[in-house]
């Protein structure tokens, strides 16, 4: 066990009251054998921040993506427009939103009802709702979320990393154990459109070691942490062992010195320290109470699993779906405070599901709605409460809004998405927000060093509520959320000779209106 | 990229006010010693972009013409007056986006006022100088190279080339490897299966001489395994896949049952390049590439991808920077890229820089006209005829060059040229790239003949070189193969060989088996008598290949395990590193990351299929702990374990293996450095 045993295979050490920049330096010393080793295989070399050579200075060190896939649309949500009740016989064209506007904690500023637990704490949300998308032709789901997740629209000549794995290549875990990127809610396997969504929810170029944790169900985190089913932590302490004593034994371990076998021995061992650590701990929620769950899933029943497959096709999928984001939104929390770094929760994409209302709109959102509603409150008033709001950057974000009669924006030639393309209103399925629309959309923040109750831009007060002020493009929301995690938005990757940038051709620019200190 | 194309060398900015007057009052007494002071300043804040093959925003600064002829936004230089320069205002801007250089310390004042006074008087250069530093240009023809004499019995040509090389570089000959290690290597390398326990132990016993080469071949003719393996190889090269995006929507076409037949038949590499480049309907779907539903930008037209994968894959060549404006990293021009895409375009294809129509339509034509080129005048499906024949034109020695370096990437674990995609790289060895290139041509494109040529070298094996974290840090020095981590199809055909839970059917939809021995007769077409064109004599040679038969079709036999490689990737083989294949892959992850590990160590699907082999094994050779152990290691490793291993790992098991325990040490073996990597 000498070899093993040396410094190098050490388990790092981690001074938990040291700042955070100690600590990274620490975990990125140990790693840059791993980046030497990347460039020889010819991977993406850093080339350089910016032109000056300098990161800016963070206002957050941890994000949280709360993703609305499927085209959250902004009049039934974060800017009310027109209400106009559910009656047989009104005409599509008059209602703007299915539902009334409600007031929040700050003056003059309104959202829709359903949002309620929301509504109290708009004091601490910074809202943008002059959001405004690509027309990428054919407005199709999986194309916008590449883009909101890359940076880039698809296709592209090499494999984009998502913002998550950017952050994890640039700034690596808080606490070393931890995975730098965590992928909460979405499944990739099984659901349609998986392909595509595999396709961003990736490192790209930058390689696996920078890619998603993917934990497609909350309450399975503690699964992708523990010992595979069926193995008791005896047992799984002993097979290690065995292992470390079958190395030991190995009579290659003259080239043991190879980098490449230091590497995977290193990685091994990280592996099975994380599926060891307190860290651990961190992703299994049923280390709550119950109370606190209900917190953030009111109908919490310890034991009972939400079975997607049962619900969807017994057809109260929203319904069951419920208490899902809950979970995982609880799991950020959780994993915000062991030291992850970007945490993407998603209400799950998968078409003509959730967000995705090409019929029906109006119903399926009470239960979006509901399934957001407490959770999102509840996590930053408990990042809050913790002290952790103000360096943890939550962005409630959608790949586009929605609209009862325009899709696309003005002008676009997209094929109208409607389930039903009528003018009258006669049935429920009938009202909602059926079409597509890139012209217009909110973006919701929270902590990070933005401002609190603030509202930037707007949308048209008549239909088509397109961007009229102070419009917000996926880039610069991109170079918003870098500048504040602290990596330009002009950083420099070098690709098969091609620069490379965590904005598309670093020329995002961050809204500076957002933060509350210069930056 | 789109930030370069539109950097502007300077927006008229109040600072050339200040330049002209603070010019005026310097005005330089004594004349400027051009190679003296001016160009260690060009050199050193300027070169690394505006010199050489560089030439960021078009601009280059190699001679005096280049440099006066500017950039993308016009002149940047007058001699005589540095006050009119952008030159200079760059040089002092304040703006971040157009400062210049845009990294690193910007010039001192004392510089600045150098260059300014070399400017006003007149920029002198001297006479013939030249910033090129001698560039490397690789030569399209093929070269014969003259073999070194053989030492030391050595006489594959091959180590013939390496042991002179070796010799000049003063590297030590890398030590020969034993049988058990070469079986194992050769067996994952050329079928990409462990050797079978039975198999291995009579080529261990085996006393002829020349039984390597005997088990070279044996391998080598196992057709089955040998497509099997080299499937994914061209599925990663070509981006095929049996799911991914655009597959539903017949956006893309698999080429699946045509790469599989071509792999078991071993068509010759020629004839492979034509039946891709001028398809037939079951190989167009390289050509066609994906169409995305929506719009794409024009950099990602089918056209213009069409020229990108044939530039990568037969060329090595990089035209993705060209296909939006002249590559900054190489030759590459804009046009370039367009003229190959027009090839196979159907309507006129209009040239677009950096996503905006330049008005230009793109004249049909490829990369080496001094080969001959296509004839625009004919429609796309002449055109492609005509460009496949210039890709395998007896002249072309780049294509062989490509392809055997990536031969020689797979077998030894780094090009000759590295990366093995950008062919513009000095190679390590000239004479063995050539060599191997011209080695194809001889052997009729014969890639068998080519692998079978390296791995019985005394080069393939010899001992993989011992690499640490520093030890290409001055360039790479040939001492030997790399070790190479196992792909995710090796690793999961492995652990199914060991534990006999491979999947009942493959996905790929494609007949498994042997080419059929006796294909139709009338299947083998008559070449159509194609038009004489002014370059159809350059391509003479070329013409007539055409006249061979179809690929023969596979007749199915029935195969004892399903590979990796026949299904879609699922979770494992994603986490192993298996690419999504939308964009050409052409190297795997060579280091395992902890985030595979922690799949590794607790992943459900690896987990069951241990379970259910351990089930299987305990049930088959359950007597004994201590003949398990020998099978396993002799399986897993190709051969026995050390006394050491042997009582660790019986003392594990005990003395009646249950289920658990063999399973646990099933986990154990393959997670050792020893199994995954390929040395």
């Amino acid at each position: 066990m000498v070899e093993l045993e040396s410094k190098a295979m050490k388990p790092i050490e981690i001074d938990p009251t040291a700042p955070d920049s100690v600590v990274r330096r620490d975990f990125l010393k140990q790693l840059s054998a791993a980046a030497t080793a990347a460039m020889m295989s010819g991977t993406p070399q850093f080339v350089r921040a910016e032109s000056g050579g300098k990161q800016p200075k963070a206002t957050a060190d941890t994000c949280i993506l709360l993703w609305m896939g499927g085209g959250m649309a902004a009049p039934d949500t974060w800017d009310p427009k027109r209400y106009v009740p559910f009656a047989s016989g009104i005409p599509v064209a008059k209602v703007e939103s299915t539902f009334p506007a409600i007031n929040t904690a700050v003056d003059n500023l309104k959202i829709t009802a359903g949002l309620e637990n929301i509504a109290k704490i708009m004091d601490r949300a910074t809202l943008v709702r002059s959001h405004i998308q690509p027309d990428l032709g054919s407005i199709l789901h999986s194309r916008h979320q590449y883009h909101w997740h890359t940076g880039y629209v698809p296709p592209q000549t090499v494999a984009c990393p998502h913002l998550g794995a950017w952050m994890s290549r640039v700034l690596g875990p808080r606490n070393p154990v931890m995975p730098a990127f965590i992928n909460i809610g979405q499944r990739l396997e099984g659901v349609g459109e998986s392909e595509e969504l595999k396709a961003f929810t990736t490192a790209g170029f930058f390689g696996g070691e920078f890619g998603p944790m993917v934990i497609p169900f909350p309450e399975d985190g503690a699964t992708s942490v523990r010992p595979p089913k069926g193995m008791e932590p005896g047992r799984f302490d002993n097979r290690y062992a065995l292992y470390r004593k079958l190395i030991d034994k190995n009579p290659q371990r003259d080239v043991m010195s190879d980098y490449q076998q230091e590497s995977m021995l290193r990685s091994m061992d990280n592996a099975h320290r994380l599926l060891g650590s307190p860290a651990a701990k961190a992703f299994d929620i049923t280390l709550e109470s119950p109370e606190n769950i209900r917190k953030y899933y009111p109908d919490y029943q310890p034991g009972v699993r939400f079975e997607a497959s049962r619900d969807r096709f017994a057809g109260t999928y929203e319904a069951g779906t419920v208490g899902r984001f809950g979970l995982g939104c609880l799991l950020a929390r959780r994993l915000v405070e062991a030291g992850a770094r970007f945490i993407e929760v998603s209400t799950e994409y998968i078409p003509f599901f959730n967000w995705d209302t090409h019929e029906n709109g109006h119903t399926r959102l009470v239960a979006m709605k509901q399934s957001i509603d407490a959770p999102i409150a509840q996590l930053v008033r408990d990042l809050e409460e913790r002290g952790l709001l103000d360096r943890t950057l939550i962005i409630v974000a959608s790949e586009f809004s929605r609209d009862m009669i325009m899709e696309g924006k003005p002008g676009s030639t997209a094929k109208d998405q409607a389930g039903f393309k009528v003018d009258t209103i006669t049935e429920m399925k009938h009202y909602g927000q059926h079409r597509h629309f890139t012209g217009g959309a909110s973006v919701l923040m929270f902590g990070g060093g933005l401002k609190k109750g603030f509202v930037y831009g707007a949308t048209s007060p008549e239909r088509p509520f397109v961007a009229v002020e102070n419009p917000v493009s996926v880039t610069d929301i991109h170079a918003t959320i870098f500048t504040a995690m602290g990596i330009s938005p002009k950083t420099t990757f070098e690709i098969e000779g091609r620069p490379f940038y965590p904005t598309e051709d670093g020329l995002g620019k961050p809204v500076k209106e957002l933060f509350s200190k210069t930056v | 990229m789109k930030r370069l194309c539109t950097r502007v060398w300077l927006a008229a900015f109040g600072a050339s006010a200040l330049t002209g007057a603070a010019s005026a009052a310097n005005a330089p007494k004594t004349p400027v010693d051009f190679s003296h002071q001016i160009v260690p300043i060009l050199r050193e804040h300027c070169g690394e972009c505006h010199t050489g093959d560089k030439k960021k925003g078009s601009l280059s600064m190699n001679t005096r013409a280049d440099l006066l002829k500017g950039g993308e936004s016009g002149a940047v230089l007058e001699p005589g007056k540095s006050a009119k320069s952008k030159f200079i205002e760059v040089l002092i801007t304040k703006d971040d986006d157009a400062k210049m250089p845009p990294k690193g310390p910007r010039l001192s004042r004392e510089k600045v006022e150098l260059l300014r006074a070399w400017i006003d008087g007149g920029a002198q250069w001297d006479d013939g100088f030249a910033f090129k530093k001698p560039a490397y240009e690789p030569p399209l023809k093929p070269r014969r190279p003259e073999l070194p004499r053989v030492v030391r019995g050595r006489t594959n040509a091959v180590d013939r080339i390496l042991d002179a090389h070796l010799a000049r570089t003063k590297v030590k000959t890398p030590v020969a490897i034993g049988d058990g290690e070469f079986a194992r290597r050769v067996h994952l390398d050329i079928i990409g299966l462990l050797p079978e326990p039975a198999a291995l132990e009579k080529f261990l016993t085996d006393k002829s001489k020349d039984k390597r080469a005997t088990l070279v071949r044996e391998l080598l003719d196992r057709n089955v395994d040998y497509a099997e393996h080299w499937l994914s190889f061209w599925n990663d090269l070509l981006r095929n896949d049996y799911a991914g995006t655009g597959y539903v929507d017949g956006g893309r076409k698999q080429i699946t049952k045509w790469l599989y037949a071509s792999l078991v038949a071993n068509e010759p590499f020629d004839r492979f390049v034509r039946d891709l480049i001028a398809p037939n309907a079951d190989s167009e779907g390289f050509s066609r590439g994906i169409k995305w539903r929506g719009s794409a930008s024009a950099g990602q037209a089918v056209e213009v991808q069409f020229a990108q994968a044939v530039g990568q894959t037969f060329l090595g060549i990089n035209l993705k920077c060209a296909s939006c404006h002249d590559s900054f990293i190489d030759r590459w021009k804009l046009d370039e890229a367009y003229r190959l895409a027009a090839i196979i375009s159907e309507a006129p294809l209009e040239v677009h820089r950096c996503d905006k129509p330049s008005g230009r339509i793109a004249k049909p034509g490829w990369l080496f006209p001094e080969l001959g080129d296509v004839d625009a005048a004919q429609p796309p499906a002449e055109r492609l005829k005509q460009l496949a024949a210039l890709m395998t034109h007896p002249d072309n020695g780049r294509v062989p060059r490509t392809i055997v370096n990536r031969l020689w990437h797979r077998l030894m674990g780094r090009g000759i040229v590295h990366p093995v995609d950008a062919m513009q790289t000095e190679p390590w060895s000239v004479d063995l790239l050539d060599f191997l290139a011209v080695q194809l041509a001889d052997q009729k494109f014969d890639l068998k003949k080519i692998i079978e040529l390296i791995c019985t070298s005394q080069a393939y094996q010899s001992r993989a070189q011992v690499v640490a974290k520093d030890t290409d840090d001055h360039g790479y020095k040939y001492a030997g193969p790399r070790a190479k981590r196992m792909t995710a199809e090796q690793f999961l055909d492995a652990v199914w060989q060991i534990t006999g839970t491979a999947p009942a059917k493959p996905e790929a939809p494609s007949v498994r088996g042997q080419p059929d021995p006796a294909p139709k007769a009338a299947a083998a077409k008559k070449a159509d008598v194609a038009k004489k064109t002014a370059d159809a004599k350059k391509a003479e040679p070329a013409k007539k290949a055409e006249v061979v038969k179809k690929v023969p079709p596979v007749k199915p036999v029935p195969q004892p395990m399903v590979r990796a490689s026949l299904m879609k990737a699922d979770l494992l083989q994603r986490t192993l590193g298996r690419p999504n294949r939308e964009q050409i892959v052409t190297s795997r992850p060579t280091d395992l990351s902890t985030l595979t590990a922690l799949d590794l160590n607790n992943g459900q699907l690896l987990a069951d299929l241990l379970a259910r082999g351990a089930a299987k094994i305990t049930k088959e050779r359950g007597d004994s702990s201590d003949a398990l152990v020998k099978w396993l290691y002799l399986q897993a490793f190709a051969r026995a374990p050390s006394k050491n291993e042997l009582a660790v790992a019986t003392e594990a098991l005990g003395s009646k293996p249950t289920e658990q325990g063999v399973q646990d040490l099933l986990w154990a073996v393959v997670m050792t450095p020893e199994f995954q990597i390929v040395r």
